[in-house]
Formats: C-alpha cells, sequence, structure tokens
C-alpha cells in the first residue's frame, strides 16, 4: 500500500484538524475553568461511558434477539412485536421513566440510550437474519453442514452488514439522545453544559458544542463505519 | 462408491397432483438424463430423490435404503443447483473445503482435496479468487467441484448449464461427462434440452405432462442413430407439452 492510501485510508486531514481543536478546546478549558467549559477528557470519559453502557448494552442485547429469532420462528415474532411497540415509543417517555428511575445519577441517560437505540441495531440484525439466502442455507443442508457450521459461514457472514449498518445508525442517535438525556437531570455532561449556557445566555458556547458533536459524529463515521463496511466488501 | 438409486411409486400433490406415479431404477454408475415439458415436477422429483422434500406417495431407495426427506445423515449426496449457490464471501476453495467439514477430514485434507477437484474442474489457478470476480461458467464449474468433493453415492443435477451461453454450455457438457467418465459416480441430471440429454446421458427419461408418469425410457447406448433418437424425443415432448396445455387446468 503506497503512502498516499494510507494517508487517505486514515483521514489524516481530518485528523489533523480534529487534533487542532482539541488542542484548543483544552487551552480554553484551561483558561475560562471547567465549569464553563470542562475539559476534552472528562467529556469524553462522559459521553464514552453513556455511549459505551447504554449503546454497547443495546448492540449486546441486540445480536441477543438476532440469535434467537434465527433459532426460533416463535421467537422471531414475539421480538418484532417488542421492537414495533419499543421504535413507536418517543424519546421523553423514557427520559422521564429514566428520571423517576435512576433520579440523578449518569444511570439516567444511559438507560434512555439504550432503550432508543436498542430497536435500531435489533430491527436491522432482525432483518438481516431474515434476509439470510434460504437457498445457501438449504445448500448447507444438503452439505450435512452442522447448525453451527451455517450460523458460522452462512448466517454471520450475510447478516454483518445489516449489523454494520444498524450500527452506524444507532451510535448517530445515540450521541444526539444522550445529550437530549442529559439536560434533564444530569448535572455534567454535554446536554447539561449546553443548557447552561442558554441559561448565562452563553449563545456561543451552544453553538460550539454542536459544532463539536457533529465533529465526533462525522469522525467516528468516517473512521469505524466507512472502514469497517468496507473491509466487509472485501470479496464484492 | 456410486450408488444404485431406486425411484419407487414415487407422487407429489402440491396444490393440485403434480407427479402422480414415477418409478425407475438407476444402477450404479450410470449416466440418467431427465426430459419433460415444462413444469412437470422435474425438479420436484429430483428434490424428493435428494431428501430436500418429502413424498406424498412412495419411496426413493439409495443402495435399498430409504431416503428420508430432512434427515441428511444416512446418505452423501452432491446437488448442483440451477444457481451456483456459493458463498460469496468464501474463495471458490474455501467454499469446496466447507462441504468437507461434516466428512471429518483435518484442515489441510480439506484443502489439498479441494484444490484437486477444482483442478479437475478446469480451476486451477483460480482457487483463490472470489466466486464476484469468476465468470458465471467458472462458478458453474466450482459448484460441481463441490458437488464433486465429497465423493457423493449419487450426484443430482438440476438444469446445471441453464444460465450459460450455447459455448459455455457445450464445454460444460464435455467436461461433466469427462468427470463422470474418470469417476464413475452415479449422475442424475435434469434437462429440457434433449440435444444435451442425447449427447451426455447413457439412460434417457421421458416424463409425461403434469400429473406426470414415465412416458419412455431409453437407454441411449449407440444403438438407435442420433438423429432419429432425437427427433423421436422431440415428438414425444411436443405431444406431451400438447396435452398438458389442452388437458387438466394448471
Ligand atoms: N413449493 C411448491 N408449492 C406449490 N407448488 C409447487 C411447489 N414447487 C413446485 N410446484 C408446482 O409443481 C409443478 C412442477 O414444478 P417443477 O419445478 O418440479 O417443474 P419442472 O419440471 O422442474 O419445470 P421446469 O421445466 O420449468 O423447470 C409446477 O406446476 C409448480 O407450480
Ligand atoms: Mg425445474
Amino acid at each position: 500500500m503506497s503512502e498516499r492510501d494510507l494517508a487517505t485510508r486514515l483521514h489524516l486531514p481530518t485528523l489533523g484538524v480534529t487534533a487542532v481543536i482539541v488542542a484548543g478546546w483544552s487551552l480554553l478549558s484551561w483558561r475560562y475553568g471547567a465549569y464553563v467549559l470542562p475539559s476534552p477528557l472528562s467529556v469524553v470519559r462522559g459521553v464514552g461511558e453513556i455511549l459505551l453502557v447504554g449503546f454497547g448494552g443495546a448492540v449486546v442485547i441486540a445480536l441477543l434477539t438476532g440469535l434467537a429469532s434465527f433459532l426460533s420462528p416463535r421467537a422471531r415474532s414475539v421480538v418484532h412485536d417488542f421492537l414495533a411497540v419499543l421504535n413507536a415509543t418517543s424519546v421523553f417517555v423514557w427520559i422521564v421513566i429514566s428520571i423517576i428511575w435512576f433520579g440523578l445519577s449518569n444511570w439516567a441517560p444511559i438507560f434512555t440510550t439504550f432503550m432508543i437505540t436498542l430497536p435500531v441495531v435489533a430491527s436491522n440484525i432482525v432483518e438481516g437474519v431474515e434476509n439470510v439466502d434460504r437457498r445457501l442455507l438449504e445448500m448447507g443442508d444438503v452439505y450435512r453442514l452442522s447448525g453451527r457450521e451455517k450460523f458460522r459461514a452462512i448466517v454471520i457472514p450475510s447478516t454483518l452488514p445489516y449489523l454494520v449498518a444498524g450500527m452506524k445508525v444507532g451510535f448517530g442517535l445515540a450521541l444526539k439522545v444522550s445529550v437530549v438525556a442529559e439536560i434533564f437531570g444530569v448535572t455534567s455532561g454535554i446536554g447539561y453544559i449546553m443548557n447552561y449556557s442558554r441559561e448565562i445566555l452563553a449563545t456561543q458556547m451552544v453553538f460550539v458544542w454542536a459544532l463539536v458533536m457533529i465533529l465526533v459524529m462525522m469522525v467516528t463515521d468516517k473512521l469505524v463505519f466507512d472502514s469497517l463496511s468496507r473491509r466487509l466488501a472485501r470479496w464484492r | 462408491m456410486a450408488m444404485k438409486l431406486q425411484v419407487v411409486g414415487v407422487g407429489k400433490d402440491y396444490l393440485i397432483p403434480v407427479i402422480e406415479r414415477v418409478s425407475f431404477s438407476v444402477e450404479a454408475g450410470e449416466f440418467v438424463c431427465l426430459l419433460g415439458p415444462n413444469g412437470c415436477g422435474k425438479t420436484t422429483l429430483l428434490r424428493i430423490i435428494g431428501g430436500l422434500e418429502p413424498a406424498t406417495r412412495g419411496t426413493v431407495l439409495l443402495d435399498d435404503r430409504p431416503v428420508v426427506a430432512g434427515d441428511a445423515h444416512s446418505r452423501k449426496v452432491g446437488v448442483v443447483f440451477q444457481e451456483d449457490r456459493l458463498l460469496p464471501w468464501m474463495t471458490l476453495a474455501e467454499n469446496v473445503a466447507l462441504v468437507l467439514k461434516p466428512l471429518g477430514l483435518p484442515a489441510a485434507e480439506r484443502r489439498a482435496i479441494a484444490r484437486r477437484h477444482l483442478g479437475l474442474a478446469g480451476l486451477a489457478g483460480f482457487e483463490d479468487y472470489y466466486p464476484g470476480r469468476t465468470s458465471g461458467g467458472m462458478r458453474q464449474r466450482a459448484a460441481i467441484a463441490r458437488a464433486l468433493a465429497i465423493e457423493p453415492d449419487v450426484l443430482l443435477m438440476d438444469e446445471p448449464f441453464g444460465a450459460l451461453d450455447a459455448q459455455n454450455r457445450r464445454i460444460m457438457q464435455n467436461e461433466v461427462r469427462r468427470i463422470w467418465k474418470e469417476t464413475r459416480r452415479t449422475i442424475l441430471f435434469v434437462t429440457h434440452s434433449i440435444e444435451e440429454a442425447v449427447a451426455i446421458g447413457t439412460t434417457l427419461i421421458m416424463m409425461s405432462a403434469r400429473p406426470s408418469r414415465l412416458r419412455e425410457t431409453i437407454r441411449n447406448d449407440g444403438r438407435i442413430e442420433r438423429a432419429k433418437l432425437i427427433d423421436d424425443l422431440n415428438t414425444m415432448i411436443m405431444e406431451e407439452v400438447e396435452r398438458q396445455q389442452g388437458g387438466a387446468p394448471s
């Protein structure tokens, strides 16, 4: 692979701009104090925790529902109904419930993020499992492949693109929802800061944070999901 | 080891009766071509023989042991479908090696067997290609190599060259004939091309219009002149097509 290839693959220009922004941000945070502008590290830690636990948990549960709906048609119809209900439930319902259940703790936005991203990721995986080519499975039967072998060689590879697509959408949603959830109740995180900035009429800070979020979104999209889908499509 | 195949009074009803009652017997190592008008149940019969579909009546015997639909563990049947049914995310060699797993062979041996059969099918040098990067003819060859790699007791082929152009079709017919001569598998080959059947089969079975029975079984051992045989079979199939269109509503 040539050097230029590697550079574009890693999106070096994007990374450079990001580094500059992070550096400037750290400087400002240090200059104005953590109350007005928390350091990048603490924000990343806060958001990271919500995404890791809330979104990560949703992905794990979604994988399990996918497995269940592969193994049993009855489980599949149950999963379908539950996902329909979850899909129809507003973010606000989960925010209110999470505050009632978890109060001002960090678990509130984690729970909200989990409940909102679960149906998105799970619907995708279940759709992927349903779209596995029946003719390929029949081929597996002809050659007496075991259930495990069919799952490994046929079901997983044909479902992976759906999983990546679901995670991509789910991740964007998680990022947006976690911020909304933080506006209510929690005393830290980007959402809290944006709300606080609004109250003290620091409108420019609201925009700064909006930009930061957009940037984070775009960078992960390019770095993580694009390269992931490219790797999956190697054989195309 | 090639196996003797017996079809005993096999019939199949879907919403309408498709196969009324068909019986025939294929000696081990024969190359049988199954002919018949469109929709007379050739694919259905092949699927019943392969254990992919239960028969409504009758039984299929492989070396005198009945084939039970859905229970794949008593037989070694290779099937080549009209489509190649290769896994697009695996290379040709991986595709072939995959079906050797249930035979309990170690990985190195699986790879060696896969390469050997791909070579036999004229695919030497393409073992590490993904199916999407090869031509339709090459994919169908790989599917045939996969079916042969398990050393099947019976090899079932359902219009395997339907998607190929005339040129590739001719080449593949010769290939299959050559592979059959070298391996002496029992082959059941469905086709709607009479020329193809006469060119490659040792026994030709003509099915009647739906609900189908056996119309004719012909030994293709060169005693009947080829041109006359093709003529006769063409006349038969025209009669059956007319019967099917004029007869019972479908
Ligand atoms: N799963 C099914 N359910 C209901 N009817 C079926 C099913 N499979 C096949 N049939 C019917 O059985 C009949 C025979 O179908 P089959 O595919 O076996 O014919 P064929 O001889 O292979 O035809 P062709 O020459 O077009 O390949 C058709 O009328 C078809 O509609
Ligand atoms: Mg057919």
